[in-house]
């Protein structure tokens, strides 16, 4: 009885070159014979073992095949992983799929031969580079040394194969011709067909003495548990999709226009690591108690919380963290720098710019024409809604950290380009924008009047229970409005297009609402006429086509006009940054380094280069004082945005997070504002802050939460010396669970093998 | 090349000598999952509901080829589970059609409900069953599976090769549909179901003149005579059935064996209840065995004149009558040695507690061996330990690999 066994890849078509090889020889009729695989769960690239055994009286024998004669080698890389030449037989032969001579493998067998099947077989377009299919050209080599016909061969190949008859049966016809040399038919294998089994159970019994392979009953539990990866059964190379743990990007900080990593602040928080926790959003912002306040919370305008129930209330977070901390130790910061900066305008993007520098080492002024820093934060935005002394504590922080603000200075670029190497000019905007109607002379300025209310205590000759109309639907119409009703007028809001398309802050607006203040849609000013009061004429408008803000533009309806008649009239549609600064010149502000005659560079940012909100304006600063370091350091800048891979909601298991309401701030309410300047919306206590920050649901960041260490059926999850999960790849049978059970998408599964 | 054209002349003689000893045969080179589809297909079978499960798979798959070529007028559906495989094999059953299916482990477990309503609604189903265990999970060969269900009132058979399981079916199905009862034909995963090797495949004409269309009893599903099934038995007339099954169950044996003789003399292979293998008077020792495990031994055998092996082709009913006719000869100082691929949780296996049933009253010192339990290979070696060991330290029972 012939005996061989065959040692290839998975995909490489040696268990159906088996099949074939019996079917060639048992074609005569005069043999029995059995083919079969070695039955494990295999995949492609795998290695795995067949077995065939060839013989002229019937097979007594249906174990695996332990002592062959002949040993077919699909993949000569299998020499250095498996042990391919176990338990040959004495004047046994080995068959090499290679580009190389027998001579190289003397010793390994009695009798060695090599046929270049890869190339054969790729020659006739079988399979590809990386899995080639060498299974016609490995049975042509096996009919030429067992003496066997190559055209019944070539039939039965043709006939079996699943693909390509004719390239696999000319694949064989060519290795079975290149085979040559005297003693390529083998006398010794073609014997074994003709006798009986000869003895292998003493050969096996010999093979037992010399291995130890009982596994002893000791080392195996009573229950076909286990806690760690399961030694007996090393299923890693099973797998053909690789789960990876990744950190992705999150809504809240891909949203936050001052770069802030929200997550990162939350998750410290929820450890009650508040120091930490500030110290991570001071990274990007010097203002999180004004930010905490007033910003529109990017961060929580795409939480994806809010597919659950509500969105993370992280405005609050950010609030408490900034309060607590005003206090707190801080770095300062050694000149290193040669490069001298001037900042003009302290406002949150002139401030953050210049703290940013300064810790980068540059000696830096801050040049501010009021008497007052915070530009807008102190100007524009009033009492009730960011109190003064927050503000300044956060600004008292910039200073001590080393940055010098020169107030009163109202300056020019050309007044400082001998003084400087570089201007970043922050001027932000101030200057109300008109109507352009008839006599608009008599309409106050709404950022004018704010900042002459809450700076000089001005009421602009608003008197208790005057009727003001407002006009414009931004956070300056509602502020205003605000304000006039907490010195006891009757404010109504005209705007010419729809509660969606307002650009205030939702939440203010609400309040606005809830306080008393009138609203009026798609209606626009058109006339006004002054007589004891002033008369007011409004057109009715309607929604148009989108604009290029993707708003719907209003459209006049002829006809439509009416009349309102009020005590006062505030403007508040817009504004438009002060020229001063570059001496009455018309320039077209744009985030960055501009063209500007001067003998300096000359950088922008803050509201004058884009955005509109705190927030942004503090980024416009990070920007700013990156571009300006790279630009003295000789170092390439880019506005592009990095691509992000943001999680969406549809990647989140929600069925592992517990359904909980926001904690809401406790809102101010009162039967009358008059007079009543605090502040409306109230912070959270520790305890409230700690409930809402472990809300997170830490989209695409690992938290720990051990569903993939629970759920992995191959227990090939473990924690590391570092206290994090990791994925034991010898055993990781690739089926996924972990990455569908992972709540937060933090764990990636691809097609791609780990390098580790 | 001279050489190899004598060779070829050579052998085309022998072919034709074996052509004419399998008369109205092509032999074919076939897994034993194909050679059992293909044992379906040549007994007619009309109605076949599958649920894959390894190592079977590849028959229900090789059955819905069949049927989708257009090979097979048989009925073919996807169920959803094992339970439902059953149940519908049942009520196709009990509306007259031939069924077949096949399944293995958890899946039989799984229809063991209904494996005891099919056997006494005495309905002529014949199943594949490739054997694998259940806890601790493996998917390799292990006859635990169907031993466990020894008691459900169906007739096993264990199959040796392929050969014989695609013999099997077509020798159950007339066994069942004689006594109304239904046939298992159990095969080893992998060393069996999935090896390739000669099948002789019968023409179909001679399965047809062997085993005529599947006669109506009357009491089959008839929309023109609605009848009621499974209705409640009044204690008195329960024991009516049981008996009425035990009369039949009681005729298995003989049938077995008068109908091999019959398939032999139509298809030249012979086969009966159990087979002796070099059982002689002075047998010392006789292994007995069941399925693939029996074809290595024979092969050990060759170096041992002095053993003997018996094996169990029908296992339930347990061929009594065949065994003690065939130890009746055999010396009282003969040892018995069983060789179990299964594990039913007690002391000793399957094949020892029928063997004791067996030979109650007699002197024979009998001997219980585990081995290939979850797939474990049993080559050459491991009979010839067997043999030593039982020869030099017998015990009662052993686990061999484990000293």
């Amino acid at each position: 009885m012939l005996e061989v066994r065959g040692h290839a890849r998975g995909g490489q078509g040696m268990v159906t070159a088996f099949e074939i090889l019996a079917k060639i020889f048992s074609h005569s009729g005069k043999y029995q014979v059995q083919a079969f695989p070695a039955f494990g769960v295999e995949r492609t690239g795998a290695p795995i073992q067949a077995f065939l055994r060839i013989s002229k009286e019937p097979i007594l024998n249906r174990s695996n095949v332990y002592h062959p004669h002949l040993i077919l080698v699909f993949d000569e890389a299998l020499i250095e992983q498996v042990p391919v030449f176990d338990g040959i037989r004495s004047g046994g032969s080995v068959l090499f799929n290679t580009d190389r001579d027998p001579e190289e493998f003397s010793g390994k067998a009695d009798k060695i031969y090599t046929i270049p099947a890869t190339k054969i077989s790729l020659e006739k377009g079988l399979g590809s580079k990386s899995l080639p299919i060498v299974n016609a050209a490995m049975i042509g080599a096996v009919i030429k040394i067992l003496d066997a016909d190559i055209n019944i061969a070539k039939q039965i190949i043709g006939n079996n194969v699943p693909s390509k008859p004719v390239e696999n049966m000319k694949a064989a016809e060519v290795a079975y011709n290149s085979l040559t040399g005297i003693d390529s038919i083998n006398k010794f294998l073609l014997g074994s067909i003709e006798t009986g089994n000869d003895g292998e159970e003493t050969l096996l019994l010999a093979d037992e003495q010399k291995k130890q392979f009982l596994v002893q009953l000791e080392e195996i539990p009573k229950v076909p548990y286990w806690s760690q990866p399961m030694s007996l059964n090393k299923t890693g190379n099973w797998r053909v999709l690789t789960p990876t743990y990744v950190t992705r990007d999150a809504p809240c900080t891909t949203n936050c226009p001052a770069g802030t990593d929200v997550r990162k602040f939350v998750d410290l928080t929820s450890e009650k690591k508040f120091v930490e926790a500030y110290d991570v959003i001071y990274e990007h912002n010097p203002f999180p108690s004004v930010c905490g306040r007033v910003c529109p919370h990017f961060c929580e305008q795409n939480c994806n919380r809010m597919e659950l129930d509500e969105g993370l209330n992280i405005g609050s977070i950010e609030r408490f963290l900034g309060d607590r901390s005003f206090k707190s130790e801080l770095k300062s910061y050694k000149i290193t720098q040669k490069e001298k900066i001037a900042v003009v305008g302290a406002g949150p993007a002139g401030l953050t710019a210049a703290l940013r520098l300064t810790e980068k080492g540059y000696p830096t002024t801050v040049f501010e024409a009021l008497p007052y820093a915070g530009g807008m934060m102190r100007t524009g935005i009033p009492e009730f809604r960011l109190p003064k002394n927050i503000l300044d504590e956060e600004i008292k922080r910039i200073e001590r950290q080393g940055v010098n603000i020169i107030l009163n200075k109202k300056v020019t670029v050309k007044e400082l380009e001998n003084d400087f190497n570089a201007v970043i000019v922050a001027v932000g905007s101030h200057i109300g924008s008109k109507m352009n109607i008839p006599d608009e002379d008599i309409v106050l300025d709404g950022i004018v009047f704010l900042h002459n209310f809450k700076m000089k205590n001005d009421n602009q000759g608003v008197s208790k229970d005057d009727e003001v109309a407002i006009i414009g639907g931004g956070n300056t119409a509602i502020d205003v409005a605000r304000t006039i009703l907490r010195l006891g007028g009757k404010p109504t809001i005209y705007y010419r297009r729809t509660r969606k398309e307002m650009p205030a802050i939702a939440h203010e607006v609400d309040e606005a609402l809830a306080e008393g203040v009138e609203i009026k849609f798609l209606t626009a000013p058109v006339g006004i006429s002054k007589n004891d009061r002033i008369d007011l004429t409004l057109i009715d408008m309607e929604l148009g086509e989108p604009d290029e803000s993707g708003r719907r533009r209003p459209v006049p309806i002829k006809g439509s006009e009416s009349t309102v008649t009020a005590d006062k009239i505030i403007a508040a549609i817009g504004q438009k940054p002060d020229d001063f600064v570059f001496a009455g010149n018309e320039i077209k502000a744009s985030q960055g380094k501009i063209e500007y005659d001067a003998s300096v560079a000359v950088f922008c940012s803050g509201d004058m280069a884009w955005g509109g909100t705190v927030t942004e304006a503090i980024g416009s600063g990070n920007k700013v004082a990156e571009e300006v370091n790279a630009f003295f350091r000789g170092e390439p800048y880019s506005h592009e945005e990095t691509e992000k891979d943001i999680v969406i909601p549809a990647e989140l298991n929600f069925a592992y997070y517990l359904p909980t309401s926001r904690t809401q701030n406790p809102v101010k309410k009162s039967r009358d504002f008059y007079n009543d300047f605090d502040e409306v919306i109230k912070g959270l206590t520790e305890s409230e802050i700690l409930i809402e920050s472990k809300r997170c649901l830490h989209c695409g960041d690992c938290f720990s939460c051990g569903n993939c260490y629970n759920y992995c059926p191959d227990a090939a999850i473990f924690i590391d010396e570092e206290n994090r999960l990791r994925i034991d790849y010898d055993y990781c049978k690739g089926c996924g669970i972990c990455a569908q059970e992972c709540p937060c998408s933090a764990i990636n599964f691809q097609m791609n093998e780990v390098v580790l | 090349m001279s050489n190899s054209s004598s060779i070829k002349n050579k052998v085309e003689k022998k072919k034709k000598q074996d052509a004419k000893q399998y008369n109205r045969h092509t032999l074919k080179i076939l897994k034993g999952n194909f050679a059992a589809a293909e044992g379906a297909k040549l007994c007619r079978t009309g109605f076949i509901p599958a649920y894959p499960i390894t190592p079977q798979t590849t028959i229900v798959e090789a059955l819905s080829d069949m049927v989708g070529r257009g090979e097979m007028d048989a009925t073919f559906i996807n169920m959803d589970s094992e339970h439902s495989v059953f149940a519908a094999a049942m009520g196709a059953s009990l509306a007259g059609e031939r069924v077949f299916t096949a399944t293995s482990g958890q899946g039989l477990f799984y229809a063991h409900e209904v494996l005891h309503a099919i056997a006494h609604f005495r309905l002529p189903i014949v199943i594949c069953n490739v054997g694998r265990p259940s806890i601790p999970w493996n998917i390799w060969s292990d006859q635990t599976d169907s031993l466990s269900q020894r008691d459900t009132g169906w007739v096993q058979f264990y199959g040796e090769s392929s050969q014989e399981v695609l013999d099997d079916i077509i020798q159950g199905y007339f066994i069942a549909e004689k006594l109304d009862l239904p046939v298992m034909i159990v095969l080893d995963a992998f060393y069996q179901s999935h090896t390739s090797e000669n099948v002789w495949v019968p023409d179909i004409n001679l399965i047809d003149e062997f085993l005529p269309a599947k006669e109506k009893t009357g009491s089959e599903i008839d929309v023109s005579n609605p009848k009621s099934y499974g209705g409640l038995i009044p204690t008195e007339h329960y024991e009516k059935f049981n008996i009425k099954f035990w009369q039949d169950i009681n005729k298995v044996e003989d049938l077995t064996n008068e109908i091999g003789k019959k398939f032999g003399d139509l298809f030249g292979r012979e086969y009966s209840a159990v087979e002796a293998v070099n059982i002689k008077p002075e047998t010392k020792m006789i292994l007995v065995t069941l399925s693939s495990i029996t074809t290595t031994a024979r092969g050990v055998l060759k170096q041992h004149p002095e053993v003997g092996l018996l094996k169990l082709r029908l296992f339930k009913p347990f061929p009594k009558k065949s065994v003690l006719k065939i130890l009746n000869h055999v010396s009282n100082n003969c040892i018995i040695v069983n060789i179990e691929r299964n594990f039913l949780g007690d002391n000793e296996g399957a094949i020892m507690h029928e063997m004791k049933r067996a030979l109650y009253g007699s002197s024979f010192k009998m001997y219980d061996v585990y081995t290939g339990l979850g797939g474990k290979d049993v080559p050459p070696s491991t009979i010839e330990k067997i043999i030593r060991k039982t020869f030099n330290a017998p015990e009662d029972v052993v686990w061999i690999d484990f000293e």
